[in-house]
């Protein structure tokens, strides 16, 4: 049984959770859904349109706020309780918090930042996403993985319906460490780029600071972030938390579009590992093709608006 | 603001390459020998780590070895594998004509097929195991003199400055701002390369060159590379002549067979070419794609690339080597033997040699030009002169020709070197190059294209900027440029039209672009973090306006295996 | 304030990664090394809280012999002492093991804070961290922007996803994990370097590994398995096309 810990905030899911539903069903093993909080149960009837075999509420007011050591003694309980062969959790910054301390609470052996599910174990990125691992978990016993934004698909999600249950867990508030205050948002300093789910990076062949802004528009029909190749940068027309490449950031995002970008070695270093990758270039000969997974060999400055009108039409 | 911190020794290395490595070594050695009130040495070395900035073929003569570290066999000297056997080749484009007989400067028995890279690190580690500091990514920019109101003799050699750190590219200082730390030192001993920064300066305020003759360098273009087993065999040398230099162009290819299927192969070409549009990067290539070449690297992967300049001139442009609290030793000095393509131990042994001058001079509390000149005695009585003297004027000889220069060269193992006129009429090798209008008459070629262009298909060739990957080359982005063009008016307008911006061409990591001003004229883009520190720039351009200068402490290249 | 900042020697950034003959790591004899680069952020951070509420800086190590090159870093950079518990298998051991190294480094020194890069650049699997505070009874809180110290609690901002922020209190002894670009590096100084030498670098043995754990059965790197397909046409129905595949094929979109 793979016991699935969704995430909310606020009362809103975070949709990873469908994703990491979606991991689960995968493997045809019995799915359950538990999710935290205090008053979840709007969140909760959500997550009961899963297929799946139940979804269980660990409500209690000591989880009103996130915390690492409310979440760990909810937790641990409930996995005493429920016995899962496998925890699965989407790897997000609040999993990143807890799920370590977690397994370690219960000695429990975890893998981080999971791509796929084989036979032996995981799959997962390393060395900034040049490489790949198979991670045997290396444990008979139970264990947790944690899967990276976009490596599911949220709509590859079975649908069904799933009983809801509260679970008789009690949270002892005065053993939470933490005291968190209300999360804000803040104009970021730096981009990190490397959380991206999808990409759409410009390089020379976008000749002004001028056509940024038409890649910008490529960049939000996509639901993505905005990067760029190193003569971009150097030239001011992004900032340099924008680069990538070797003297940039490596990333390896779901998708990665590359919109007159020649593919020189020291671009290609900083996204190769990405999943699915396309080229937008005039020159046929261009060494981005060679690692694209799609091409189309013409002028951005109407492939680009060509595609905007695809995504939204 | 962080204070200029200040240091003292008694003697200071400017350099940590074959020669440094080796003045520290035979330092540490003197003392164990002579005894007495130990001395605080020290060596500094722009580079991040010992080793990541040397380059080199090579093909080494252990003769200063030998006398350095005897037991260099147990102590693990890294000697890829001995020279098994030895071809000269003169190519022509689609040929190849093997020599019959190799000619003794040639000859390579007894000697050793290495990685200066790795030779350099394991000297670093003798060095340091003796306690001396080696102190990495600590570039010295600046050669500190006496002042005339000072307690010692003016305007003698007191140490040097280190680079400040924390600059950003528009030149303000940044929070982590630290000044450079000055060094003094009672002797300094100068070993900061071919080119060296330092020396360059020196010579120039103290005169040294006065009557010598001028300079002369090559560019020498490198990579290393993982071929197919079976393709070849360890410990063969490989020199080339000929394809695809020109007759009136001195230089030619190296192919030397490592162990573990490592090829290390690359082309040495003269910055003293007449040609305004020739492109040593470009001829590189085509070298690599010529049968006797390619034949070997096909199906190879390409694992490392690099370059760095040789100082070719010989005996006659070596300047003084002696000034008050100063020594030059090595490629700085510019002891090479251009006719065996050998200065590994020519570095060492003057290494070495300044060594034992400093040690006398400061242990006899005598730093006078008298104690510091006995350097300068002991180099003409040493083994390098013996070697060196002989082969004088061969670069020089090559100025009239290759067959000439080879006849030269040839003619002065029964000659002793010498010509009518003695040393031989020699220039400086970046007055040589022709203006294109002369050299190119009515069919001026654009200066953005290739003469000879070569293709790049990124299996056998590639483009500068992917060999730039390849050597490792990684330096703070955000710093000033250190490739200093005194006046870069001169390049969209008066360099374009007499010699069509030669920068973009010999520099071999794509430093110098003409990019579109938007206005439409061309101005000079410096990629300054591409540079891999070789000083062509510095050498060869047509009106010495570049000055190269230390980047930020520990940038460059990473040599792995070079 | 006693701080313990847990570094890592990782290989750098720039090497050319090949796979060795076993596909369960790189080929690392001979690379060129530095010091993971969220640690060198958390150990600035160190530094300057011990700048400005005085104490100690002792920098705590799991790995091979060849990691003294980046403990001789941080000490050359202001750390006072270091620890290091000396073994080859660490340097690719998994979580557990390496906290439970770290843990035997920290336990007696009584300190009041733990500061740990939020993962390495080498596996990133980003548990050391955590793993340790639990390992230590302590409490943690990741990515951590910034540090304001008040007695003897700690007030932290965490980075969350999309900008949003959040300031967390905690009590001392607590352990933080640090976002890389939280401050700015400073140099190691010459005289810092030559300082570094005479610092105190505690061997520690290495506690007995355990018996499993997650293991890395095949490395390699990602390969390209399809055929570049290039698609033909207008630019618009190049585009409808693409949309259609990205969708449909890779399901990217």
């Amino acid at each position: 049984m793979i016991l699935v810990i969704a995430e909310q905030r606020d009362g809103r899911l975070n949709r990873a959770s469908l994703e990491t539903i979606a991991a689960a069903q995968s493997t045809g093993d019995t799915v359950r859904i538990a999710i935290l909080g205090s008053g979840v149960d709007g969140v909760a009837g959500e997550l009961g349109k899963a297929d799946a075999a139940e979804v269980i509420v660990v409500d209690d007011p000591a989880l009103k706020e996130y915390t690492a050591d409310g979440w760990v003694l909810a937790l641990e309980q409930l996995i005493a309780a429920e016995k899962p062969d496998r925890v699965f959790l989407a790897h997000t910054y609040q999993t990143r918090d807890f799920a370590p301390a977690l397994a370690a609470r219960l000695k429990r052996p975890l893998v981080t930042d999971c791509i796929a599910v084989t036979g032996g174990g995981y799959v997962r990125p390393m060395f900034q996403g040049k490489l790949q691992a198979e991670v045997a978990v290396g444990d008979a016993g139970a264990h947790l993985a944690t899967f990276q934004i976009g490596a599911f698909r949220a709509d590859q999600m079975k649908a069904g319906r799933a009983p809801i249950r509260r679970a008789a867990v009690a949270v002892d508030g005065s053993k939470i460490r933490q005291q968190p205050d209300a999360p804000f948002k803040e104009a970021r300093q730096a981009v990190d780029l490397s959380q991206a789910e999808r990409i759409v990076a410009v390089g020379r062949g976008i000749k002004g600071q001028e056509h940024i802004e038409l890649a910008q528009k490529l960049a939000q029909a996509m639901g993505a972030e905005l990067a760029a190749s190193r003569p971009i940068c150097d030239a001011g027309w992004l900032p340099m938390d924008r680069q990538i490449g070797s003297s940039g950031q490596t990333v390896a995002p779901k998708l990665y579009v590359a919109l007159g970008i020649s593919g020189a070695i020291q671009h290609l270093v900083g996204m190769k590992g990405s999943r699915t990758i396309v080229a937008v270039n005039k020159d046929g000969e261009a060494p981005i093709f060679e690692i694209a997974d799609y091409g189309i060999v013409g002028d951005l400055f109407e492939v680009v608006p060509a595609l905007i009108a695809a995504l939204n039409g | 603001m962080a204070e200029r911190e200040t240091l003292e020794v008694d003697i200071l290395i400017v350099g940590g390459g074959p020669a440094g490595m080796s003045a520290a070594l035979r330092l540490a050695q003197l003392q164990k020998e002579r005894g007495g009130e130990p001395l605080a040495i020290a060596v500094l070395e722009k580079a991040r780590e010992a080793g990541a900035h040397m380059l080199s073929g090579a093909v080494l003569d252990p003769s200063a070895l030998h006398d350095l570290v005897p037991d260099f066999t147990e102590k693990g000297a890294p000697l890829a594998i001995d020279v098994r056997r030895d071809d000269i080749y003169f190519l022509t484009r689609a040929a190849k004509l093997r020599l019959p007989i190799t000619p003794p400067f040639f000859r390579n028995h007894g000697n050793y097929i290495i990685s200066l890279n790795r030779f350099v690190k394991w000297l670093a580690g003798l060095v340091e195991a003796e306690g001396i500091d080696i102190f990495t990514g600590f570039p010295a920019t600046e050669v500190l003199y006496e002042p005339s109101t000072g307690s010692g003799q003016a305007g003698a050699v007191v140490g040097v400055r280190t680079g400040d750190r924390g600059i950003d590219r528009h030149g303000r200082k940044k929070s982590t701002f630290e000044p450079g730390v000055d060094i003094r030192a009672r002797v300094t001993i100068f070993a900061d390369g071919v080119r060296g920064n330092l020396t360059k300066a020196l010579v120039r305020r103290l005169g040294l060159d006065e009557g010598k003759s001028p300079a002369v360098y090559a560019l020498g273009i490198k990579e290393l590379w993982e071929v197919p087993a079976g393709r070849t065999e360890a410990g063969r040398v490989v020199h080339t002549m000929g394809y695809p230099l020109k007759m009136e162009e001195f230089g030619g290819g190296f192919m030397y067979a490592l162990p573990d299927n490592l090829v290390a192969v690359g082309l040495v070409a003269g910055l003293d070419y007449r040609d305004p549009m020739f492109d040593p990067h470009v001829a590189f290539q085509h070298l690599k794609r010529h049968p006797v070449i390619a034949s070997v690297l096909e199906g190879g992967t390409l694992v490392r690339y690099g370059a760095k300049a040789l100082p070719e001139g010989g005996w006659y442009t070596i300047p003084k080597l002696y000034a008050p609290g100063a020594l030059i030793a090595g490629d700085a000095a510019g002891f090479m033997n251009s006719a065996r393509l050998k200065g590994i131990h020519l570095a060492m042994r003057t290494g070495m040699l300044a060594a034992e001058t400093a040690f006398d001079a400061v242990r006899h509390g005598d730093l006078s030009d008298t104690a510091l000149k006995a350097y300068d005695d002991r180099v003409n009585a040493s083994a390098v002169r013996t070697e060196l003297y002989p082969v004088r004027n061969v670069h020089q000889a090559f100025g009239y020709g290759t067959i000439f220069g080879a006849a030269f060269t040839g003619l002065s193992l029964v000659t002793g070197g010498g010509w009518l006129k003695d040393p031989m009429p020699a220039h400086g090798g970046w007055t040589r190059i022709r203006k294109l209008a002369e050299y190119y008459k009515d069919a001026r070629p654009d200066p953005e294209s290739t003469v000879n262009p070569v293709k790049i298909d990124r299996q056998l060739t590639f483009d500068r900027v992917t060999g730039v990957h390849y050597s490792g080359t990684r330096h703070p982005e955000d710093q000033p440029s250190h490739l200093i063009v005194h006046d870069a008016s001169v390049c969209a307008t008066r360099c374009r039209e007499e010699y069509g911006n030669p920068c973009i061409r010999f520099c071999p990591a794509n430093v110098y672009e003409m990019i579109d001003a938007g206005d439409g004229t061309r101005k000079l883009q410096i990629n300054a973090s591409n540079c891999v520190h070789c000083k062509t720039c510095d050498i060869m351009d047509p009106y010495q306006i570049i000055d190269w200068v230390p980047p930020e402490g520990g940038g460059g290249p990473q040599y792995e295996g070079m | 304030m006693k701080i313990a900042v847990c570094i890592k020697q990782v290989v750098t950034r720039e090497w050319q990664l090949r796979v060795n003959d076993q596909h369960t790591w790189i080929r690392d004899q001979d690379a060129s090394f530095e010091l993971n680069e969220p640690d060198a952020y958390a150990l600035e951070e160190g530094l300057r809280l011990k700048e400005k509420h005085g104490g100690e800086v002792v920098v705590c190590c799991a790995g091979p012999a060849r990691a003294t090159q980046v403990i001789r870093e941080a000490l050359a950079r202001g750390a006072d002492r270091a620890v290091h518990v000396e073994s080859d298998a660490l340097a690719t051991a998994d979580a557990s093991a390496v906290a439970d190294a770290l843990a035997a480094a920290i336990r007696d020194e009584q300190v009041d804070l733990v500061l740990t890069g939020l993962q390495s650049d080498d596996q990133g699997f980003g548990q050391v961290g955590v793993v340790l505070a639990e390992t230590l009874g302590i409490p943690h809180a990741t990515i951590i922007m910034a540090i304001e110290k008040a007695d003897a609690t700690l007030r932290v901002k965490r980075e969350l996803e999309g900008g949003w922020f959040q300031w967390v209190t905690l009590p001392m002894p607590a352990l933080l994990t640090i976002q890389s670009g939280i401050n700015q590096l400073r140099y190691a100084t010459l005289k810092g370097i030559m300082a570094a030498k005479k610092k105190e670098i505690r061997k520690v043995a290495p506690p007995a590994p355990p018996s499993s754990g997650p293991r890395i059965t095949r490395l390699y790197f990602p390969e390209k398995g399809k055929q570049t397909q290039l698609i033909a046409g207008t630019p618009a129905e190049a585009a409808r096309e693409l949309v259609k595949r990205l969708r449909e094929e890779a399901r990217a979109l």
